[in-house]
């Protein structure tokens, strides 16, 4: 392919009909800086395709930073479904002149550069082909004032005329995006048609790259996981939110607090979920286990950091067996890391929480559904266990768009667990003890404050079966070998793993969370290369019965995970036997982008050469 | 309590709600013999009876330190929660939020509030959150053998090392400029004084500070210190002496002569009367109040009484626009929405 200069002479560029259409396979990076109003027009684009019924997936990389810093957006299209962001890009759009030089040096020959020529940076590479568009110039001939944000829609505009996406779908996507906001609806088509009309007039086609309307979007919609959590929660009937706010988690309290007006409010206007935005991590910790306590179902949204100040309290909740929900949407550490990147680094710390012999249930959805479904079975969990219960998203999952079907109802009434409420049954039980094993599954009764039944003071301290403080050697024992019968005994009643098994069950990869839109590009790729591995993607802690079972099947089995150490790896050394250790190699990468398919394909044919060598 | 075997036996004396006294006990206590905080949980247990709270619907809250130990030995009909170090108050706002029909009675120490926990007691004031916090003031860390709290005054002394010299903290004056809508300083032996001021602080709605000076006859109490005993009797200035009279009680029949007290009334009608000892303090005025503690604290006393009430400001409760039935005893209809409300919803994202 040939290079067209800035303003070069574009008649001389090859005809898109004489090369070979690359038809909804390839991506568009956008690069822009944050603050600018670029999210909006980069989902309007995102929107117009999916309206058009393309696979198509958008990946948000942006700054810690209100404003001013560099973001990139990343719009992959995917006949075959792939969601990750691809291994390189095809379109670069280039608005940002912070990160002109290093956006143009990765791009390989042959790329596709829509550029604006008002941001004062040259454009260096010949080897690309290039579309300049004047677009800050045009964007102040609409409004001056607003002229950064139209700017944004100009490139839009500009992409749909060299693509061929839909006018209608665009005009449809602006509708949505400012949903009954009028004049921002008529700016940004007006902006919209600017871009198309430029591309109209000055462009000649001349790369490869077009799209094709589908029909694999009927029905479906796009929504964050975030937004997935926060409505699953409302429909498992939480009572108390606290929160402290904190990236990558924020949306989640924040969609929490949006639906209450709606789907949690009585006749009398009032609510039926109380929210406190606490004072830190440790007062919301505090808050959600104080609601337990009364008897309400209480939860936290927070990520690695406020789970990092969550620890005490988390040990008391285990100890004292108060009904907890803490949600961590994992973003990048250690410490206060890349708090806008996206990796699975918390798994080990939420099962293990806090000082002392613990272990802690843990929900790892990797879906939107699995959001919604665990956000409402997380507090069923936590009532029936009597135990803080984790939700494990990542900034992946929680803060980027996904497509859905949509989500299904409840399928089983609210198990509150074994606690008593009723003065008759509970003068049916015979020698009440808060933490006596009457059922032999290490899950004991409870009774409420305000109830006047048995009651007990609550403490961190060493008791006896009857809440009353004990520091007696079999006591201690008989308690803390309870607790571990106890969340053992929940292995097969949280969600089982989802298996993709080949026939051959020669290689298995064990993975969890947000790989899960990943994975099957990663197949994909490592079956290309002569190997079928099947898939088993866990989805809780402690680990399911199946997954042992999967192990036992495989030859080799490999844990993939988004993360340095290879914390599930870590986790499954420990617990399975003896006899299947050594058959279970981890593959961890993380580098804070989402994961690419092509680097833990890689990463998982070493691996096999490595143990088959 | 030591009641000689020989004694007549005599009707045992019921509360306004049919409860003995013996209803609001609870274990024998295990902190050193002749400790303030021992004498603080016989008020406590004197106050909730006198108030005729039916024992069970009381909440007893505590963080972790020599004085939230004692939740054991009171109250031994109310569910109770001894949580983490400095953190009672964050767990009292997430079970008060849910259930608001209980009274939260909270006790803490110096160490507990002034130090590890000042954050969390600062922002349960600021949310006006619906408790009575009694601190337990020795200006020591007790169960950790003698080291000096944040309530301790420069010079303090110990047994043995240096003396302190950091600046006390002064929870009072702290919780007045935080708008705390009930302030009081009380001594652990001012047993009517402190037993009025909690009668009063359980009846009011809104976040009640009782700061006690309590003193540890273990680590604190040479008489230099201004927590001993002999420190406190000798040095302590009553604003007033307080008096609590239940709305069901005339008030005729309270024994101060009219022009030598002032009323305050509390949200339920009742009363506390203030004896004016000292005639100029208005309790409605943080600066006379910020005064009056400035004062003593110059002239090295103690200023005990009810420093600062407002009864106007909405509590968390109220703030957070709950229905009138506590979340916890709400229908499982109430909490989860209908299939066709999640219908709606996705219909919504379908359509944009």
């Amino acid at each position: 392919m040939r290079s067209v200069g800035p303003f070069g002479d574009l008649k001389e560029a090859p005809r898109g009909s004489d090369m070979d259409s690359i038809v909804n396979d390839f991506t568009i990076n956008i690069a822009t800086a944050n603050g600018t109003g670029s999210q909006s027009a980069n989902l309007i684009l995102l929107q117009s395709l999916f309206n058009m019924g393309i696979e198509v997936s958008g990946k948000n990389l942006f700054p810690s930073n209100i404003s001013g810093l560099p973001t990139w957006y990343i719009v992959r299209l995917s006949d075959a479904g792939y969601q990750a962001p691809g291994d390189r890009t095809h379109i670069q759009i280039l608005v940002n002149p912070a990160t002109w030089e290093d956006d143009l040096a990765q791009l390989e020959p042959g790329s596709v550069v829509i550029w604006n020529t008002n941001a004062k940076k040259p454009m260096e590479r010949e080897d690309v082909i290039s579309y300049p568009v004047p677009m800050t110039k045009m964007a102040r001939g609409v409004n001056a004032k607003l002229a950064r944000m139209i700017t944004n829609v100009i490139y839009v505009g500009v992409l749909a005329e060299m693509l061929g996406i839909d006018e209608a779908a665009v005009v449809e996507a602006i509708g949505k995006q400012f949903k009954g906001k009028a004049s921002a609806i008529e700016l940004n088509t007006t902006a919209f048609h600017l871009g198309r009309d430029h591309a109209r007039e000055h462009f000649t086609k001349a790369d490869p790259y077009t799209v094709e309307a589908r029909g694999s979007n009927k029905g479906r919609f796009f929504m964050e996981g975030n937004e997935a959590t926060a409505l699953g929660s409302i429909f498992g009937g939480v009572q108390m939110l606290a929160w402290y706010p904190i990236t990558p988690s924020s949306s989640v309290a924040e969609g929490i607090i949006a639906w209450i007006p709606n789907l949690r409010t009585n006749d009398d206007g009032e609510a039926t979920c109380a929210v406190v935005q606490a004072e830190d991590e440790l007062s919301a910790a505090g808050m959600v286990i104080g609601a337990g306590w009364a008897g309400a179902r209480g939860m936290t949204a927070t990520s690695g950091p406020g789970i990092s100040l969550m620890q005490e309290f988390i040990g008391l909740a285990y100890f004292a067996e108060v009904p907890s929900v803490f949600w961590d949407v994992n973003r990048v550490g250690p410490s206060t890391g890349l708090p806008t990147r996206t990796q699975q680094s918390d798994l080990q710390m939420l099962y293990e929480g806090s000082h002392g012999d613990t272990q802690h249930i843990v929900l790892i959805p990797g879906t939107v559904e699995e959001c919604f479904e665990f956000g409402w079975r997380a507090f069923d969990v936590a009532e029936r266990f009597q135990t803080p219960v984790f939700g494990l998203s990542d900034l992946d999952l929680g803060m980027n768009r996904w497509a859905s079907e949509g989500f299904t109802y409840p399928d089983a009434p609210m198990d509150r667990g074994k606690v008593i409420r009723e003065r008759d049954i509970f003068e049916a039980m015979e020698d009440f003890g808060r933490y006596r094993d009457v059922d032999g599954d290490g899950i004991p009764y409870r009774t409420l404050p305000g109830s006047g039944m048995a009651p007990i003071l609550y403490r961190g301290t060493g008791h006896d079966p009857y809440g009353v403080y004990s520091e007696k050697a079999h006591v201690y024992l008989d308690l803390m070998q309870r607790l571990r019968r106890k969340i053992d005994g929940a292995r097969d009643h949280l969600p089982a793993p989802i298996i993709r098994e080949e026939e051959e069950c020669d290689v298995g990869i064990i993975y969890f969370g947000s790989m899960e839109n990943t994975i099957q590009e990663i197949d994909d790729i490592v079956e290309a290369k002569g190997r079928k591995v099947s898939q088993c993607r866990v989805r809780s802690l402690p680990l399911h019965s199946d997954i042992e079972a999967f192990c036992e099947r495989h030859k080799t089995v490999i844990v993939l995970e988004i993360n340095r150490d290879g914390q599930l790896w870590g986790i499954m050394r420990r617990e399975l036997p003896n006899h299947l250790v050594n058959r279970v190699h981890s593959v961890a990468y993380s580098d804070g982008m989402p994961p690419r398919a092509s680097i833990y394909a890689d990463l998982i044919m070493k691996t096999i050469e490595e143990v088959e060598a | 309590m030591s009641d000689a075997p020989a004694r007549k036996a005599r009707p045992v004396k019921l509360n306004i709600i049919d409860q003995p006294v013996d209803a609001y006990k609870g274990g024998p206590s295990s902190l050193c013999p002749g400790c303030g905080h021992d004498q603080i949980s016989s008020v406590i247990i004197k106050a909730a009876w006198e108030n005729g709270i039916e024992p069970h619907r009381i909440a007893k809250m505590s963080g972790i330190g020599c004085s939230s130990k004692t939740p054991a030995y009171y109250l031994g009909q109310s569910h109770g929660f001894n949580t983490v170090h400095g953190r009672m108050p964050s767990v009292t706002t997430g079970a008060a939020a849910v259930n608001g029909e209980l009274t939260y009675l909270g006790v803490s120490g110096d160490g507990d509030s002034a130090s590890i926990g000042i954050g969390q007691l600062i922002h349960a004031i600021r949310r006006n959150l619906d408790m009575v916090y009694i601190v337990e003031n020795n200006g020591v860390y007790g169960l950790t053998k003698g080291q000096y709290s944040a309530t301790a005054e420069v010079g303090s002394k110990k047994k043995k090392g240096r003396p302190n010299e950091q600046q006390p903290i002064d929870l009072c004056a702290l919780a007045i400029n935080l708008g705390c809508t009930f302030v009081a300083r009380s001594f652990s032996g001012s047993k009517k004084q402190l037993t009025a001021l909690l009668k009063a602080a359980m009846a009011h709605k809104g976040f009640a500070l009782i700061d006690v000076i309590s003193p540890c006859v273990t680590f604190n109490n040479n008489d230099e210190s201004y927590r001993s005993y002999g420190y406190v009797k000798e040095n302590e200035v009553t604003l007033h002496m307080p008096d609590y009279i239940p709305q069901r009680m005339p008030v005729e029949e309270v024994e101060v002569p009219e022009g030598h007290f002032v009323d305050i009334t509390l949200h339920d009608g009742s009363t506390i009367r203030l004896e004016t000892i000292d005639a100029e303090h208005d309790p409605s005025n943080a600066v006379a109040a910020l005064s009056a503690l400035h004062k003593a604290d110059s002239e090295d006393h103690h200023v005990t009484g009810l420093l600062y009430f407002d009864g106007t400001q909405p509590t968390m409760h109220e703030a957070l626009n709950l229905p009138e039935t506590a979340l916890i005893d709400l229908e499982v209809s109430d909490l989860r929405p209908s299939p066709e409300a999640l219908e709606e919803v996705i219909a919504a994202f379908r359509d944009g």
